[in-house]
This record gives C-alpha cells, structure tokens and sequence, in this order.
C-alpha cells in the first residue's frame, strides 16, 4: 500500500531522500499544472516546479503538519509565482499553437470523441487560456484553486491570507470577465456549433 | 445578480460549496430571478470551457540529490582535523570494495564520456552525482543539494555520510580506475570470445569430418549389402530360368515322342 503524504514527509524529515522524492513523482505535476495556469509559461513553469520541490525540502524540517503537504506545496509554488510576476513585471504568456496539428490531435482524442470535437476543445482552450492571461494575478489564482486543483474557499482564503468572502469575490468577478471574453471570441459560435 | 450577498451566494452554489440552507435560498432565488438564472447558466457555461484548458505535459522527473562535491567541500573543513587519513583511506578503500563488490556495475558511453554506475547507485541517488534515468522511463530532472540542507537529521544518517564522503572524495580516481579496468577487461574478454569461437569451429569441423566418413562408410556397406543381394536374385533368376528351359524341352520331346508313335 502506497505510504501517506505524511508518512512520507515523516520519513524525509528523518533523512530519507527516497521518501522525499516519492512526495516529488506524487506531486511535480498538479504543481507544475498550477505554476504554468498561474504564470502560462511552459519553461517557467518548471523552473517554479523545480524551485518549489527544492525549498519544500529545505523547510522541511519547519514543516509542522498543521496544513496539508499539499496546501504547503501549494502556497510555496504560489509565493514562488507570485515573486515571477513581479520580477518580470509582465502578465502571463498563454501559450497556444500558431496551428492545429490533426495528426496530432487524432493521437490525444478520447475514445468517444471525434477530432472535429477535439479541435473544437483544443479551441476552447486556447480562448481560455487567452482570457485567464487578461485577469489580474488574485483573480486568476483564485480560479485556478478551485477550479482545477478543487480546494474548498476556506482552503483558498486560508492559503491566500484573505477573508473568505473575498475569495467569493475574487472568483465571481474572474468568472464574469472570462464569460465576457469568451462570449467576444469565436469559441461560444464555434462551441454551439459542435455541441 | 440581485446584490453582493447573492453574488457570493451564486458561486458558491455554482461550485457546490454551500450549506443545505444556503443552497436552498439561492434554488429559490433562481427559479425567481430570470436575471440570475441567466448569469448562473453563462458562469456555469464558462466552467464547462475552462475545462478545456490543459496544462502541457512535459518530462519533469525531478529528484533531489545530494550534491556530492557541495557536501564533500563543506565536510572536509570541520572533519579533515577529526579524521586521521588512514582511516580516511581504509574506509573509502572499504566502502569501495563493498559497493564494487556488491553491486552491479554498468558502463555507459554517452556524450559525456564513460561513466560507472551500480545496482546501488540507481536507488541511492546520493551515492554519484550523475544523472540517472527516471523511474517512469523519462529523463531525470535532478535537484542538487548541499547535505546539510533541509534541516535533516543529519546525526542520525551522520555514519553514513562519512562513508559517502571517504568515497565520493575518491569517487573520480575509482572512476577512472574502474573506467579503464572495465576496457582492459573488455579487451581479455574479447580476446577470450575469439579464442573460444576458434576452437569451437575447429571442433565443430572435425566433428563435421567424422559424420561424413561415417555416411560415406555407411552408404559403401549399404551398396555392397545391395549389390550382393541383387547378385544373388541374378543367380536365383538364371536357376529359374535353366529349370524353365529344361522343362520346356522335356515337354517339347514327349510331344515329339507322342507324335512318333502315334504314325
């Protein structure tokens, strides 16, 4: 049976390298995925993964267990994030493909998915990812938590620093742009016309 | 949306992190409102699209390793004063035996040049500070640490680390060294092959050569076998057909002596 993440940050506390690099194969993707929503850049993305993991390890030791390893990781990566924006002074970069490549695509599609459907999906994502990079870093932060990683707005307020009914806000107002910059692009006629 | 309250309200319905009260409250309100009906449908509609947004899947495969040229420069200035070099020497000479002795050892050519790994090495990262193939078939992604890093117990692993230090601080000549016993080894164990193919076709040619005389030598008695036998049916047949003739004349004159006397 796999070990638990607390098992295993016992044991890394201890001096076990493994334990520790266990924790790192369980939990390098939702960070990267994380770092790349939040930055929307691939090289670095992974350069925050990478940075996240290494400090992780170093403040083991302070890790007390009162919050998840996972919520630790996660306002790591996010302190990391946010020293990125400010040090670059830029927004993020939504990477997308200058094409679409059906060879491609056939090979990631789902079984009951055609590839006009996929095209259609990969589309959405772009304009997502378009629309995300508009918002501030709060707003997207916000989105990103719940949205993809699922945490509960306790949890988001709690990792956030900030009263709960602003992270209610923060995702409202986000949600509401998103909804206005998707409405502008052609992904809603393109969306009604394929589903 | 109607006010603040229900603006909060709406995402936390939205989301379904909302107590039964609540989440009756904005039920109701929804089924009143054609306003906020509305907004809930578009804000529920761009969840649906962010759900299209996938993150790209890159190799990671981080791990963290000790960096061993970080801990060897540390450890040597508090420690080069403790440790008699002797038993500097006799412990990596001994650690090194036991891992060359115990592990498998591989040699790898790659752009970097040769390199030794073992058995060991592959699960103790910290053992060399190269890089290694990732668990999941990927290329490793190390994260080099000095060994006092991370607020570790370092005493608890303090045995341990002395005989990683003797042996890292002798890792590049037991490289070499290692490097070029494993090519003289390679070229006696060629020299081996080729002695052993050798001798293997000389004895595989007269085995050959054998087999043949023994067909050839089988084949001539089988011939001979045949030839007498077929001889022998030669003669049988020349009796038959003596027995034959001599019938045929003893039928021919008792014809000719019946006719006689018959006149």
């Amino acid at each position: 049976m796999a070990s638990t993440d607390e098992e295993l940050v016992a044991r890394s506390i201890g001096g076990d390298l493994d334990s520790f690099n266990q924790l790192v194969l369980r939990w390098e993707r939702p960070i990267y995925a994380l770092a790349y929503r939040v930055i929307g850049r691939e090289e670095d993305a992974r350069d925050v993964c990478q940075e996240t993991f290494l400090r992780a390890f170093r403040a083991l030791g302070g890790f007390k267990g009162q919050a998840k390893f996972s919520s630790w990781l996660y306002r790591i990566t996010l302190n990391l994030c946010r020293d990125w924006i400010r040090r670059e002074r830029r927004q993020p970069l939504a990477q997308t493909p200058e094409g679409v490549d059906l060879v491609e695509l056939a090979g990631e599609a789902e079984d009951t998915e055609s590839i006009e459907e996929l095209v259609a999906r990969k589309e959405i994502g772009a304009a997502v990812a378009k629309a995300m990079a508009l918002l501030p870093e709060e707003q997207r932060t916000a989105i990103v938590l719940k949205e993809y990683h699922g945490l509960t707005f306790q949890e988001i307020a709690d990792m956030l620093d900030c009263p709960l009914s602003t992270v209610k806000t923060r995702l409202y107002q986000g949600l509401t742009v998103l909804r206005r910059q998707l409405e502008r692009s052609n992904v809603t006629r393109l969306k009604d016309h394929h589903v | 949306m109607c006010n603040q309250v229900y603006k909060d309200l709406l995402v936390s319905y939205l989301y379904d992190d909302i107590n039964d009260m609540d989440r009756a409250k904005v039920d109701m309100h929804l089924r009143a409102c054609e306003e906020c009906r509305t907004e809930f449908n578009a804000l529920r509609s761009v969840r649906v699209d962010l759900g299209s947004w996938a993150p790209p899947l890159p190799d990671l495969g981080f791990r963290i390793v000790r960096d061993a040229k970080a801990a060897q420069t540390k450890r040597a200035s508090w420690r080069s004063w403790l440790t008699p070099a002797a038993g500097l020497a006799a412990a990596a000479t001994l650690v090194l035996a036991a891992a060359l002795s115990l592990a498998r050892i591989e040699i790898h050519d790659g752009p970097d040049g040769f390199s030794v790994r073992t058995g060991v090495s592959a699960s103790a990262p910290e053992a060399f500070d190269g890089s290694y193939a990732g668990a999941r078939g990927v290329p490793a992604r190390d994260v080099y640490l000095a060994s006092d890093e991370g607020g570790v117990d370092l005493a608890g692993i303090s045995r341990r680390i002395d005989a990683l230090e003797s042996a890292l601080k002798h890792a590049p000549q037991s490289r070499n060294a290692a490097t070029l016993n494993a090519r003289a080894s390679d070229e006696a164990l060629i020299k081996r092959v080729h002695e052993m193919l050798a001798q293997s076709e000389t004895r595989q040619q007269g085995e050959l050569a054998l087999r043949i005389g023994q067909v050839i030598r089988d084949f001539d008695n089988q011939r001979h076998v045949d030839l007498q036998a077929i001889q022998a049916n030669f003669v049988r047949l020349g009796d038959n057909m003596t027995r034959e003739a001599q019938l045929h004349t003893d039928l021919v004159n008792f014809v000719t002596n019946g006719a006689g006397k018959q006149k």
